[in-house]
Protein backbone atom coordinates (compact mmCIF):
# COMPACT_ATOMS: atom_id res chain seq x y z
CA UNK A 1 0.00 0.00 0.00
CA UNK A 2 2.95 2.34 0.50
CA UNK A 3 3.73 2.03 -3.18
CA UNK A 4 0.43 3.22 -4.02
CA UNK A 5 0.87 6.67 -2.19
CA UNK A 6 2.68 8.04 -4.61
CA UNK A 7 -0.30 6.69 -7.85
CA UNK A 8 -2.79 8.17 -5.17
CA UNK A 9 -4.20 11.18 -7.46
CA UNK A 10 -4.06 9.25 -10.63
CA UNK A 11 -7.42 7.55 -10.83
CA UNK A 12 -6.85 4.35 -12.95
CA UNK A 13 -9.09 3.68 -15.86
CA UNK A 14 -9.09 -0.07 -15.90
CA UNK A 15 -10.80 -2.02 -19.14
CA UNK A 16 -13.61 -2.30 -17.18
CA UNK A 17 -13.49 1.60 -16.78
CA UNK A 18 -13.96 2.17 -13.36
CA UNK A 19 -12.45 5.22 -11.58
CA UNK A 20 -10.59 4.18 -8.84
CA UNK A 21 -6.77 5.00 -7.17
CA UNK A 22 -4.30 1.52 -7.10
CA UNK A 23 -4.54 0.70 -3.38
CA UNK A 24 -8.54 0.79 -2.97
CA UNK A 25 -9.19 -2.37 -3.81
CA UNK A 26 -6.65 -3.55 -1.04
CA UNK A 27 -8.44 -0.86 1.45
CA UNK A 28 -11.68 -2.88 0.75
CA UNK A 29 -10.11 -6.44 1.26
CA UNK A 30 -8.37 -5.28 4.45
CA UNK A 31 -10.69 -5.93 7.25
CA UNK A 32 -11.96 -9.11 6.28
CA UNK A 33 -8.44 -10.12 5.27
CA UNK A 34 -6.81 -9.34 8.25
CA UNK A 35 -8.89 -11.05 10.35
CA UNK A 36 -9.28 -14.34 8.30
CA UNK A 37 -5.03 -14.28 8.37
CA UNK A 38 -4.89 -13.56 12.33
CA UNK A 39 -7.46 -16.14 13.37
CA UNK A 40 -7.56 -18.78 10.93
CA UNK A 41 -3.94 -18.91 8.78
CA UNK A 42 -1.69 -17.44 12.23
CA UNK A 43 -3.65 -18.94 14.19
CA UNK A 44 -3.21 -22.26 12.56
CA UNK A 45 0.26 -21.90 12.76
CA UNK A 46 0.05 -20.81 16.49
CA UNK A 47 -1.47 -24.14 16.73
CA UNK A 48 1.10 -26.25 15.48
CA UNK A 49 3.94 -24.66 17.24
CA UNK A 50 2.01 -25.21 20.88
CA UNK A 51 1.49 -28.49 20.01
CA UNK A 52 5.09 -29.27 19.55
CA UNK A 53 5.50 -27.56 23.46
CA UNK A 54 4.41 -28.83 26.76
CA UNK A 55 2.51 -25.20 27.29
CA UNK A 56 0.60 -23.91 30.50
CA UNK A 57 -1.48 -20.80 29.39
CA UNK A 58 -2.13 -20.25 33.33
CA UNK A 59 1.21 -19.98 34.09
CA UNK A 60 2.83 -18.86 30.85
CA UNK A 61 5.43 -21.73 30.76
CA UNK A 62 6.35 -22.97 27.61
CA UNK A 63 9.14 -26.02 26.99
CA UNK A 64 9.80 -27.37 23.25
CA UNK A 65 9.38 -30.71 23.81
CA UNK A 66 8.96 -31.77 19.61
CA UNK A 67 6.85 -34.46 19.01
CA UNK A 68 6.20 -35.96 22.63
CA UNK A 69 2.21 -34.26 22.59
CA UNK A 70 1.72 -36.52 19.31
CA UNK A 71 3.01 -39.62 20.86
CA UNK A 72 1.55 -39.32 23.79
CA UNK A 73 -1.97 -38.78 22.03
CA UNK A 74 -1.21 -41.62 19.89
CA UNK A 75 0.91 -44.22 21.74
CA UNK A 76 0.48 -43.27 25.64
CA UNK A 77 -1.07 -46.31 27.78
CA UNK A 78 -3.63 -43.55 29.73
CA UNK A 79 -4.61 -41.32 26.27
CA UNK A 80 -7.88 -41.72 25.72
CA UNK A 81 -7.43 -40.25 21.89
CA UNK A 82 -7.25 -43.13 20.47
CA UNK A 83 -10.87 -44.30 21.75
CA UNK A 84 -12.29 -40.60 21.32
CA UNK A 85 -11.12 -41.13 17.32
CA UNK A 86 -12.79 -44.56 17.35
CA UNK A 87 -16.18 -43.43 18.50
CA UNK A 88 -16.26 -39.66 16.34
CA UNK A 89 -15.61 -41.74 13.45
CA UNK A 90 -18.65 -44.23 14.47
CA UNK A 91 -20.49 -40.78 14.73
CA UNK A 92 -19.72 -39.68 11.77
CA UNK A 93 -20.32 -43.09 9.92
CA UNK A 94 -23.67 -43.35 12.05
CA UNK A 95 -24.78 -39.72 10.48
CA UNK A 96 -23.92 -40.05 7.39
CA UNK A 97 -25.65 -43.47 7.12
CA UNK A 98 -28.80 -41.89 8.54
CA UNK A 99 -28.73 -38.20 6.70
CA UNK A 100 -28.56 -40.57 3.34
CA UNK A 101 -31.19 -42.54 4.86
CA UNK A 102 -33.18 -40.36 6.01
CA UNK A 103 -33.23 -36.71 4.72
CA UNK A 104 -32.95 -37.86 0.89
CA UNK A 105 -36.20 -40.20 0.97
CA UNK A 106 -38.04 -37.14 3.30
CA UNK A 107 -36.46 -34.80 -0.04
CA UNK A 108 -37.87 -37.53 -2.73
CA UNK A 109 -41.90 -37.82 -0.51
CA UNK A 110 -42.17 -34.13 0.07
CA UNK A 111 -41.11 -33.16 -3.70
CA UNK A 112 -44.42 -35.16 -4.43
CA UNK A 113 -46.57 -33.04 -2.07
CA UNK A 114 -47.38 -29.86 -3.89
CA UNK A 115 -50.01 -28.24 -1.59
CA UNK A 116 -48.56 -27.93 1.89
CA UNK A 117 -45.03 -28.30 0.76
CA UNK A 118 -43.82 -25.04 2.17
CA UNK A 119 -45.61 -25.95 5.36
CA UNK A 120 -43.58 -29.28 6.02
CA UNK A 121 -40.24 -27.27 4.90
CA UNK A 122 -40.63 -24.90 7.16
CA UNK A 123 -41.95 -27.61 10.17
CA UNK A 124 -38.67 -29.33 9.25
CA UNK A 125 -36.42 -26.87 9.25
CA UNK A 126 -37.24 -25.23 12.74
CA UNK A 127 -34.73 -27.76 14.64
CA UNK A 128 -32.00 -25.87 12.49
CA UNK A 129 -32.79 -22.56 13.77
CA UNK A 130 -32.74 -23.53 17.09
CA UNK A 131 -29.28 -22.93 19.76
CA UNK A 132 -27.70 -26.53 19.99
CA UNK A 133 -27.97 -26.32 23.45
CA UNK A 134 -31.69 -25.93 23.83
CA UNK A 135 -32.16 -29.21 21.52
CA UNK A 136 -29.01 -30.74 23.60
CA UNK A 137 -31.16 -29.60 27.39
CA UNK A 138 -34.94 -30.75 25.92
CA UNK A 139 -33.44 -34.53 24.20
CA UNK A 140 -31.53 -34.85 27.70
CA UNK A 141 -35.07 -35.62 29.01
CA UNK A 142 -36.59 -37.06 26.30
CA UNK A 143 -34.08 -39.76 26.09
CA UNK A 144 -34.64 -40.09 29.47
CA UNK A 145 -38.55 -40.68 28.82
CA UNK A 146 -37.59 -42.89 26.15
CA UNK A 147 -35.80 -45.95 28.29
CA UNK A 148 -32.48 -43.91 29.48
CA UNK A 149 -30.46 -44.26 26.43
CA UNK A 150 -27.92 -41.93 28.10
CA UNK A 151 -27.40 -44.24 31.02
CA UNK A 152 -26.12 -47.27 29.11
CA UNK A 153 -22.84 -47.50 27.03
CA UNK A 154 -24.06 -49.68 23.96
CA UNK A 155 -27.02 -46.80 22.99
CA UNK A 156 -25.81 -43.55 24.57
CA UNK A 157 -23.36 -42.62 21.13
CA UNK A 158 -26.70 -43.45 18.98
CA UNK A 159 -28.68 -40.95 21.26
CA UNK A 160 -26.58 -38.69 19.89
CA UNK A 161 -26.46 -39.76 16.49
CA UNK A 162 -30.57 -39.72 16.93
CA UNK A 163 -30.27 -36.02 18.38
CA UNK A 164 -28.15 -34.73 15.14
CA UNK A 165 -30.37 -35.93 12.67
CA UNK A 166 -33.23 -34.79 14.19
CA UNK A 167 -31.53 -31.42 13.95
CA UNK A 168 -30.19 -31.71 10.80
CA UNK A 169 -32.99 -33.38 8.92
CA UNK A 170 -34.73 -30.56 7.38
CA UNK A 171 -31.83 -28.53 6.74
CA UNK A 172 -30.22 -31.70 4.60
CA UNK A 173 -33.94 -32.52 3.08
CA UNK A 174 -34.14 -28.61 1.89
CA UNK A 175 -30.70 -28.68 -0.13
CA UNK A 176 -31.76 -32.23 -2.00
CA UNK A 177 -34.73 -30.59 -2.51
CA UNK A 178 -33.18 -28.06 -4.40
CA UNK A 179 -30.76 -30.71 -5.88
CA UNK A 180 -34.06 -32.45 -7.07
CA UNK A 181 -35.55 -29.05 -8.62
CA UNK A 182 -32.53 -28.72 -10.74
CA UNK A 183 -32.81 -32.31 -12.66
CA UNK A 184 -34.87 -31.21 -15.87
CA UNK A 185 -38.23 -32.66 -16.10
CA UNK A 186 -38.06 -33.75 -19.58
CA UNK A 187 -35.53 -36.57 -18.90
CA UNK A 188 -38.41 -38.00 -16.56
CA UNK A 189 -40.58 -37.61 -19.69
CA UNK A 190 -38.40 -39.70 -21.91
CA UNK A 191 -38.01 -41.96 -18.92
CA UNK A 192 -41.41 -42.38 -19.46
CA UNK A 193 -42.15 -42.92 -22.74
CA UNK A 194 -39.42 -45.86 -23.01
CA UNK A 195 -41.82 -47.74 -19.93
CA UNK A 196 -39.30 -46.66 -17.11
CA UNK A 197 -41.22 -47.15 -13.66
CA UNK A 198 -40.43 -45.07 -10.63
CA UNK A 199 -37.79 -46.91 -9.20
CA UNK A 200 -35.64 -46.92 -12.66
CA UNK A 201 -36.00 -43.50 -12.75
CA UNK A 202 -34.69 -42.72 -9.43
CA UNK A 203 -31.77 -45.25 -10.06
CA UNK A 204 -31.01 -44.22 -13.65
CA UNK A 205 -32.51 -40.51 -13.61
CA UNK A 206 -32.52 -38.69 -9.94
CA UNK A 207 -29.71 -40.39 -8.08
CA UNK A 208 -26.68 -39.85 -10.92
CA UNK A 209 -28.15 -36.33 -11.29
CA UNK A 210 -28.10 -35.82 -7.62
CA UNK A 211 -24.50 -36.94 -6.91
CA UNK A 212 -23.27 -32.91 -6.55
CA UNK A 213 -25.57 -32.62 -4.13
CA UNK A 214 -24.62 -35.97 -2.55
CA UNK A 215 -21.10 -34.90 -2.51
CA UNK A 216 -21.96 -31.58 -0.89
CA UNK A 217 -24.35 -32.74 1.69
CA UNK A 218 -21.56 -35.92 2.94
CA UNK A 219 -19.05 -33.48 3.12
CA UNK A 220 -20.34 -31.23 4.94
CA UNK A 221 -21.58 -33.58 7.44
CA UNK A 222 -18.57 -35.64 8.14
CA UNK A 223 -16.85 -31.69 8.48
CA UNK A 224 -19.62 -31.19 11.05
CA UNK A 225 -19.98 -34.68 12.75
CA UNK A 226 -16.40 -34.92 13.54
CA UNK A 227 -16.62 -31.77 15.27
CA UNK A 228 -19.73 -32.90 17.62
CA UNK A 229 -19.54 -31.27 21.21
CA UNK A 230 -22.29 -29.26 22.03
CA UNK A 231 -24.65 -32.23 22.65
CA UNK A 232 -21.58 -34.88 24.52
CA UNK A 233 -21.00 -31.43 26.82
CA UNK A 234 -24.81 -31.04 27.80
CA UNK A 235 -26.08 -34.31 27.73
CA UNK A 236 -23.91 -37.06 28.15
CA UNK A 237 -19.94 -35.60 29.42
CA UNK A 238 -18.11 -37.86 27.30
CA UNK A 239 -19.80 -40.85 29.39
CA UNK A 240 -21.21 -43.56 30.50
CA UNK A 241 -18.01 -45.19 30.90
CA UNK A 242 -16.36 -43.23 28.20
CA UNK A 243 -18.49 -44.43 25.44
CA UNK A 244 -19.67 -40.85 24.05
CA UNK A 245 -15.88 -39.22 23.99
CA UNK A 246 -15.51 -37.51 21.29
CA UNK A 247 -12.34 -35.84 20.22
CA UNK A 248 -14.07 -32.45 20.18
CA UNK A 249 -14.96 -33.00 23.58
CA UNK A 250 -11.32 -34.46 24.97
CA UNK A 251 -9.55 -31.41 23.57
CA UNK A 252 -12.04 -28.96 25.32
CA UNK A 253 -11.52 -30.77 28.53
CA UNK A 254 -7.68 -30.87 27.91
CA UNK A 255 -7.15 -27.43 27.09
CA UNK A 256 -9.96 -25.18 28.91
CA UNK A 257 -10.16 -27.87 32.13
CA UNK A 258 -6.83 -29.54 32.91
CA UNK A 259 -3.96 -26.63 33.48
CA UNK A 260 -1.39 -26.95 31.47
CA UNK A 261 -2.37 -29.44 28.65
CA UNK A 262 -2.55 -26.68 25.67
CA UNK A 263 0.10 -28.08 24.06
CA UNK A 264 -1.32 -31.76 23.97
CA UNK A 265 -4.93 -30.55 23.49
CA UNK A 266 -3.31 -28.52 20.06
CA UNK A 267 -1.73 -31.81 19.36
CA UNK A 268 -5.06 -33.49 19.48
CA UNK A 269 -6.58 -30.56 17.06
CA UNK A 270 -4.35 -30.81 14.57
CA UNK A 271 -4.74 -34.79 14.63
CA UNK A 272 -8.30 -34.24 14.59
CA UNK A 273 -7.86 -31.91 11.70
CA UNK A 274 -5.63 -34.47 9.66
CA UNK A 275 -8.21 -37.08 10.24
CA UNK A 276 -11.17 -34.79 9.20
CA UNK A 277 -8.86 -34.13 6.07
CA UNK A 278 -7.80 -37.46 4.94
CA UNK A 279 -11.47 -38.80 5.36
CA UNK A 280 -13.02 -35.66 2.88
CA UNK A 281 -9.96 -36.15 0.20
CA UNK A 282 -11.16 -40.40 0.35
CA UNK A 283 -14.62 -39.11 -0.28
CA UNK A 284 -13.99 -37.01 -2.80
CA UNK A 285 -11.86 -39.25 -4.81
CA UNK A 286 -14.23 -41.93 -4.49
CA UNK A 287 -17.27 -39.57 -5.60
CA UNK A 288 -15.25 -38.21 -8.26
CA UNK A 289 -13.86 -41.52 -9.69
CA UNK A 290 -17.75 -42.00 -10.40
CA UNK A 291 -18.23 -40.30 -13.76
CA UNK A 292 -21.73 -41.10 -15.17
CA UNK A 293 -23.81 -38.72 -17.12
CA UNK A 294 -21.14 -36.24 -17.83
CA UNK B 1 -39.92 -40.30 -9.21
CA UNK B 2 -41.28 -37.32 -10.58
CA UNK B 3 -43.62 -34.43 -9.58
CA UNK B 4 -46.05 -35.81 -11.08
CA UNK B 5 -46.08 -39.60 -9.38
CA UNK B 6 -49.23 -41.48 -9.19
CA UNK B 7 -51.98 -40.25 -6.44
CA UNK B 8 -51.27 -43.60 -4.04
CA UNK B 9 -47.83 -42.08 -3.79
CA UNK B 10 -48.12 -38.61 -2.81
CA UNK B 11 -51.05 -39.76 -0.63
CA UNK B 12 -48.37 -41.97 1.09
CA UNK B 13 -45.84 -39.40 0.93
CA UNK B 14 -48.51 -36.98 3.17
CA UNK B 15 -49.10 -39.70 5.59
CA UNK B 16 -45.43 -40.35 6.35
CA UNK B 17 -44.61 -36.26 5.88
CA UNK B 18 -47.08 -35.76 8.73
CA UNK B 19 -45.31 -38.38 10.91
CA UNK B 20 -42.28 -36.37 10.35
CA UNK B 21 -43.45 -33.38 11.18
CA UNK B 22 -45.24 -34.65 13.92
CA UNK B 23 -41.68 -35.85 15.27
CA UNK B 24 -39.64 -32.27 14.55
CA UNK B 25 -42.57 -30.39 16.65
CA UNK B 26 -42.67 -33.07 19.28
CA UNK B 27 -39.93 -31.64 21.62
CA UNK B 28 -40.95 -28.24 21.14
CA UNK B 29 -44.15 -29.04 22.69
CA UNK B 30 -42.38 -30.98 25.37
CA UNK B 31 -40.11 -27.97 26.04
CA UNK B 32 -43.18 -25.64 26.57
CA UNK B 33 -45.16 -28.04 28.24
CA UNK B 34 -42.96 -28.76 30.83
CA UNK B 35 -42.01 -24.80 31.33
CA UNK B 36 -45.44 -24.68 32.69
CA UNK B 37 -45.15 -27.09 35.25
CA UNK B 38 -43.88 -27.08 38.99
CA UNK B 39 -41.18 -28.81 40.18
CA UNK B 40 -43.13 -31.47 41.34
CA UNK B 41 -45.04 -32.32 38.34
CA UNK B 42 -41.88 -32.49 36.38
CA UNK B 43 -39.92 -34.85 38.77
CA UNK B 44 -43.31 -37.10 39.46
CA UNK B 45 -44.35 -36.96 35.32
CA UNK B 46 -41.84 -36.40 32.86
CA UNK B 47 -43.82 -37.92 29.82
CA UNK B 48 -47.02 -35.62 29.76
CA UNK B 49 -47.21 -32.15 27.29
CA UNK B 50 -49.39 -30.20 29.24
CA UNK B 51 -49.03 -29.79 33.37
CA UNK B 52 -50.87 -32.22 34.95
CA UNK B 53 -53.14 -29.21 37.11
CA UNK B 54 -54.48 -28.15 33.48
CA UNK B 55 -55.20 -31.52 32.35
CA UNK B 56 -59.23 -31.90 31.63
CA UNK B 57 -59.06 -35.55 33.53
CA UNK B 58 -57.52 -33.92 36.46
CA UNK B 59 -59.98 -30.83 36.40
CA UNK B 60 -62.85 -33.44 36.37
CA UNK B 61 -61.39 -35.11 39.02
CA UNK B 62 -61.35 -31.11 41.05
CA UNK B 63 -64.74 -30.61 40.52
CA UNK B 64 -66.18 -34.49 41.36
CA UNK B 65 -64.42 -33.83 44.84
CA UNK B 66 -62.03 -36.67 44.37
CA UNK B 67 -58.33 -36.29 44.85
CA UNK B 68 -56.61 -34.52 41.99
CA UNK B 69 -52.92 -32.84 40.67
CA UNK B 70 -54.81 -29.51 40.85
CA UNK B 71 -55.33 -29.64 44.57
CA UNK B 72 -51.56 -31.23 45.05
CA UNK B 73 -49.27 -29.13 46.97
CA UNK B 74 -47.78 -26.31 44.70
CA UNK B 75 -50.18 -26.88 42.65
CA UNK B 76 -51.33 -22.55 43.09
CA UNK B 77 -48.39 -22.17 41.03
CA UNK B 78 -48.77 -19.17 38.72
CA UNK B 79 -48.80 -20.12 34.78
CA UNK B 80 -45.85 -18.19 34.31
CA UNK B 81 -44.13 -18.28 37.36
CA UNK B 82 -41.48 -20.01 35.88
CA UNK B 83 -40.99 -17.14 33.12
CA UNK B 84 -40.79 -14.68 35.79
CA UNK B 85 -38.53 -16.81 38.07
CA UNK B 86 -36.03 -17.48 35.02
CA UNK B 87 -35.51 -13.84 34.45
CA UNK B 88 -35.57 -12.72 38.62
CA UNK B 89 -33.37 -15.32 39.71
CA UNK B 90 -31.39 -16.48 36.66
CA UNK B 91 -30.69 -13.32 34.94
CA UNK B 92 -32.25 -15.00 31.58
CA UNK B 93 -33.07 -11.06 30.28
CA UNK B 94 -29.10 -9.95 30.88
CA UNK B 95 -28.24 -13.38 28.84
CA UNK B 96 -30.96 -12.42 26.07
CA UNK B 97 -29.61 -9.23 26.30
CA UNK B 98 -25.92 -10.10 25.44
CA UNK B 99 -26.92 -12.74 23.27
CA UNK B 100 -28.60 -9.98 21.14
CA UNK B 101 -25.87 -7.48 21.26
CA UNK B 102 -23.44 -10.04 20.59
CA UNK B 103 -25.77 -11.66 17.39
CA UNK B 104 -26.55 -7.63 15.93
CA UNK B 105 -22.90 -6.17 16.19
CA UNK B 106 -21.23 -9.48 14.96
CA UNK B 107 -23.80 -9.86 11.69
CA UNK B 108 -24.12 -5.81 11.14
CA UNK B 109 -20.15 -5.61 11.39
CA UNK B 110 -19.06 -9.21 9.45
CA UNK B 111 -21.84 -8.28 6.46
CA UNK B 112 -20.18 -4.84 6.49
CA UNK B 113 -16.71 -6.06 5.68
CA UNK B 114 -18.13 -8.99 3.73
CA UNK B 115 -19.43 -6.53 1.46
CA UNK B 116 -16.62 -4.73 1.10
CA UNK B 117 -13.78 -7.49 0.51
CA UNK B 118 -16.48 -9.60 -1.90
CA UNK B 119 -17.19 -5.86 -3.89
CA UNK B 120 -13.20 -5.43 -4.64
CA UNK B 121 -12.63 -9.25 -5.31
CA UNK B 122 -15.57 -9.18 -7.81
CA UNK B 123 -15.23 -5.88 -9.81
CA UNK B 124 -11.85 -4.46 -9.37
CA UNK B 125 -8.72 -5.69 -10.66
CA UNK B 126 -5.48 -5.54 -8.39
CA UNK B 127 -2.17 -7.03 -8.14
CA UNK B 128 -2.64 -11.02 -5.99
CA UNK B 129 -6.15 -11.03 -6.30
CA UNK B 130 -6.53 -14.30 -6.99
CA UNK B 131 -3.82 -15.30 -4.33
CA UNK B 132 -5.67 -13.44 -1.65
CA UNK B 133 -9.06 -14.64 -2.62
CA UNK B 134 -7.42 -18.30 -2.52
CA UNK B 135 -6.39 -17.63 0.95
CA UNK B 136 -9.96 -16.81 2.03
CA UNK B 137 -11.62 -19.45 0.79
CA UNK B 138 -9.19 -21.81 1.73
CA UNK B 139 -9.87 -20.63 5.28
CA UNK B 140 -13.46 -22.07 4.87
CA UNK B 141 -12.55 -25.50 5.66
CA UNK B 142 -10.68 -25.14 8.93
CA UNK B 143 -12.61 -26.92 11.23
CA UNK B 144 -13.64 -24.06 14.37
CA UNK B 145 -12.26 -27.02 16.77
CA UNK B 146 -8.55 -26.63 15.56
CA UNK B 147 -8.92 -22.91 15.75
CA UNK B 148 -10.58 -23.10 19.37
CA UNK B 149 -6.80 -22.93 21.43
CA UNK B 150 -4.94 -20.73 19.09
CA UNK B 151 -8.05 -17.96 19.13
CA UNK B 152 -8.00 -18.10 22.49
CA UNK B 153 -4.62 -17.54 22.69
CA UNK B 154 -4.58 -14.87 20.54
CA UNK B 155 -6.98 -13.09 22.47
CA UNK B 156 -5.42 -13.86 26.00
CA UNK B 157 -2.34 -12.08 24.57
CA UNK B 158 -4.26 -9.16 23.47
CA UNK B 159 -5.80 -8.63 26.81
CA UNK B 160 -9.00 -9.28 25.73
CA UNK B 161 -9.82 -12.88 27.28
CA UNK B 162 -13.27 -12.09 29.31
CA UNK B 163 -14.52 -9.32 27.48
CA UNK B 164 -17.22 -8.51 25.09
CA UNK B 165 -14.50 -7.92 22.54
CA UNK B 166 -13.14 -11.62 22.68
CA UNK B 167 -16.18 -12.89 21.67
CA UNK B 168 -16.64 -10.41 18.87
CA UNK B 169 -13.47 -9.87 17.28
CA UNK B 170 -12.81 -13.35 16.07
CA UNK B 171 -16.19 -13.40 14.71
CA UNK B 172 -15.96 -10.46 12.70
CA UNK B 173 -14.28 -12.62 10.21
CA UNK B 174 -16.45 -14.79 7.94
CA UNK B 175 -14.84 -16.06 4.33
CA UNK B 176 -18.00 -17.62 3.57
CA UNK B 177 -19.87 -14.55 2.77
CA UNK B 178 -17.74 -12.76 0.70
CA UNK B 179 -17.87 -16.04 -1.30
CA UNK B 180 -21.45 -16.13 -1.64
CA UNK B 181 -22.10 -11.97 -2.18
CA UNK B 182 -19.05 -11.81 -4.38
CA UNK B 183 -20.79 -14.54 -6.37
CA UNK B 184 -23.66 -12.23 -6.02
CA UNK B 185 -22.09 -9.53 -7.20
CA UNK B 186 -20.46 -10.67 -10.38
CA UNK B 187 -24.33 -11.87 -11.69
CA UNK B 188 -24.82 -8.43 -11.65
CA UNK B 189 -24.99 -6.57 -15.17
CA UNK B 190 -22.28 -4.15 -15.03
CA UNK B 191 -24.23 -1.94 -17.45
CA UNK B 192 -25.70 -0.15 -14.53
CA UNK B 193 -22.77 0.14 -12.88
CA UNK B 194 -21.35 1.94 -16.10
CA UNK B 195 -24.82 4.36 -15.62
CA UNK B 196 -23.95 5.37 -12.52
CA UNK B 197 -20.06 5.93 -13.55
CA UNK B 198 -20.85 8.47 -16.19
CA UNK B 199 -23.24 9.91 -13.52
CA UNK B 200 -19.73 10.57 -11.47
CA UNK B 201 -20.10 8.42 -8.99
CA UNK B 202 -16.79 6.76 -7.45
CA UNK B 203 -16.37 2.71 -6.42
CA UNK B 204 -17.99 3.74 -2.83
CA UNK B 205 -21.04 5.31 -4.30
CA UNK B 206 -21.36 2.64 -6.94
CA UNK B 207 -21.35 -0.38 -4.39
CA UNK B 208 -23.92 1.75 -1.73
CA UNK B 209 -26.68 3.54 -4.65
CA UNK B 210 -26.32 0.18 -7.73
CA UNK B 211 -24.47 -2.56 -6.40
CA UNK B 212 -26.37 -3.03 -2.79
CA UNK B 213 -30.20 -2.15 -3.44
CA UNK B 214 -29.63 -4.94 -6.14
CA UNK B 215 -28.53 -7.18 -3.86
CA UNK B 216 -31.37 -6.95 -1.07
CA UNK B 217 -32.32 -10.35 -0.95
CA UNK B 218 -28.61 -11.87 -0.84
CA UNK B 219 -28.25 -9.24 1.98
CA UNK B 220 -31.09 -10.46 3.76
CA UNK B 221 -30.36 -14.18 3.65
CA UNK B 222 -26.92 -13.95 4.49
CA UNK B 223 -27.52 -11.60 7.29
CA UNK B 224 -30.14 -13.75 8.75
CA UNK B 225 -28.01 -16.73 8.57
CA UNK B 226 -25.01 -14.96 10.01
CA UNK B 227 -27.31 -13.73 12.66
CA UNK B 228 -28.57 -17.17 13.35
CA UNK B 229 -25.07 -18.45 13.62
CA UNK B 230 -24.08 -15.39 16.21
CA UNK B 231 -27.39 -16.03 17.85
CA UNK B 232 -26.61 -19.80 18.51
CA UNK B 233 -22.75 -20.11 18.80
CA UNK B 234 -21.85 -21.80 22.08
CA UNK B 235 -18.59 -22.95 22.32
CA UNK B 236 -16.52 -19.84 21.32
CA UNK B 237 -17.91 -18.30 24.17
CA UNK B 238 -18.00 -20.72 26.55
CA UNK B 239 -14.18 -20.78 26.45
CA UNK B 240 -13.32 -16.65 26.01
CA UNK B 241 -15.78 -15.87 29.09
CA UNK B 242 -16.05 -16.72 32.50
CA UNK B 243 -17.88 -13.65 33.99
CA UNK B 244 -20.78 -14.33 33.75
CA UNK B 245 -22.41 -11.22 33.02
CA UNK B 246 -21.05 -11.39 29.45
CA UNK B 247 -22.74 -15.05 28.69
CA UNK B 248 -25.02 -14.96 26.09
CA UNK B 249 -27.77 -17.60 26.38
CA UNK B 250 -26.35 -20.51 25.05
CA UNK B 251 -23.73 -20.33 27.61
CA UNK B 252 -26.27 -19.37 30.70
CA UNK B 253 -28.43 -22.36 29.70
CA UNK B 254 -25.36 -24.75 29.91
CA UNK B 255 -24.76 -23.05 33.70
CA UNK B 256 -28.66 -23.44 34.93
CA UNK B 257 -28.12 -27.34 33.61
CA UNK B 258 -24.61 -27.98 35.41
CA UNK B 259 -26.10 -26.52 39.25
CA UNK B 260 -26.49 -28.97 41.60
CA UNK B 261 -29.91 -28.90 42.38
CA UNK B 262 -30.99 -27.95 38.81
CA UNK B 263 -34.26 -26.49 38.51
CA UNK B 264 -35.70 -27.73 35.42
CA UNK B 265 -39.27 -26.20 34.66
CA UNK B 266 -37.24 -22.82 35.10
CA UNK B 267 -34.66 -23.92 32.57
CA UNK B 268 -37.20 -25.11 29.77
CA UNK B 269 -38.84 -21.43 30.76
CA UNK B 270 -35.38 -19.95 29.99
CA UNK B 271 -34.89 -22.14 27.01
CA UNK B 272 -38.14 -21.10 25.45
CA UNK B 273 -37.38 -17.42 25.63
CA UNK B 274 -33.91 -18.61 23.93
CA UNK B 275 -35.43 -19.97 21.06
CA UNK B 276 -38.46 -17.91 20.64
CA UNK B 277 -37.27 -14.57 19.07
CA UNK B 278 -35.14 -17.01 16.43
CA UNK B 279 -37.94 -18.61 15.63
CA UNK B 280 -40.22 -15.47 14.95
CA UNK B 281 -37.74 -14.23 12.72
CA UNK B 282 -37.28 -17.39 10.64
CA UNK B 283 -41.40 -17.20 10.72
CA UNK B 284 -40.85 -14.06 9.32
CA UNK B 285 -38.47 -14.33 6.75
CA UNK B 286 -38.55 -17.72 5.92
CA UNK B 287 -39.17 -16.93 2.08
CA UNK B 288 -35.45 -15.66 1.92
CA UNK B 289 -34.29 -18.45 4.15
CA UNK B 290 -35.53 -21.37 2.42
CA UNK B 291 -34.82 -20.68 -0.88
CA UNK B 292 -31.35 -18.84 0.73
CA UNK B 293 -30.41 -22.02 1.44
CA UNK B 294 -31.47 -24.00 -1.83
CA UNK B 295 -28.63 -21.72 -3.70
CA UNK B 296 -25.84 -21.59 -1.01
CA UNK B 297 -26.21 -24.39 1.17
CA UNK B 298 -25.85 -21.72 4.09
CA UNK B 299 -25.00 -23.22 7.65
CA UNK B 300 -26.13 -21.78 10.78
Amino acid sequence: MAGGQRRNKVLRKNGRSFLYAAWTPYLYIAPALALTVLFSLVSMAISLYVSFHHYDAFAGKSELIGLDNYRRALFSQDSYFPLALKNTTLYVFLSVAGVLTLSLPLALLCNQIRKGQSLFRTLYFLPSITPGVVVALVFFHLFGVWGQLLDHRSTALVALVILGLWSGAGYNMVLFLAGLNEIPGHYYDAAKVDGANEVQQFRHITFPLLRNTLVFVTVMTVIGAYQVFTSVYIMSQGGPERSTEVVAYTIFINAFAVAGQMGYASALAWLLFLAVLVFVIVQMKVFRSRKLYD
Amino acid sequence: MTRSGSSWLRGLSWVIMTVGALVMVYPYLYMVGASFKTRREFSEDKRSLVPPRYQIQERLKHIRGETSAVDAPGADWPLFKNYVDAVRYGKVDRFLGNSALYACVITLVQMFFNVLAAYAFARMDFKGKDVLFGILLSTMMLPPAVLLIPRFLVLSRMGLVDTTWGVFIPSFSGPFGIFLLRQFFLNIPEDLEHAARIDGCASWGILWNVVLPLSKSALITLGLFTFMGAWNMFEWPLVVLSNQDYYPLTVGLSFFQSETRADWPRIFAATVMGSAPLIVLFLAAQRHLVGGISLSGMKT
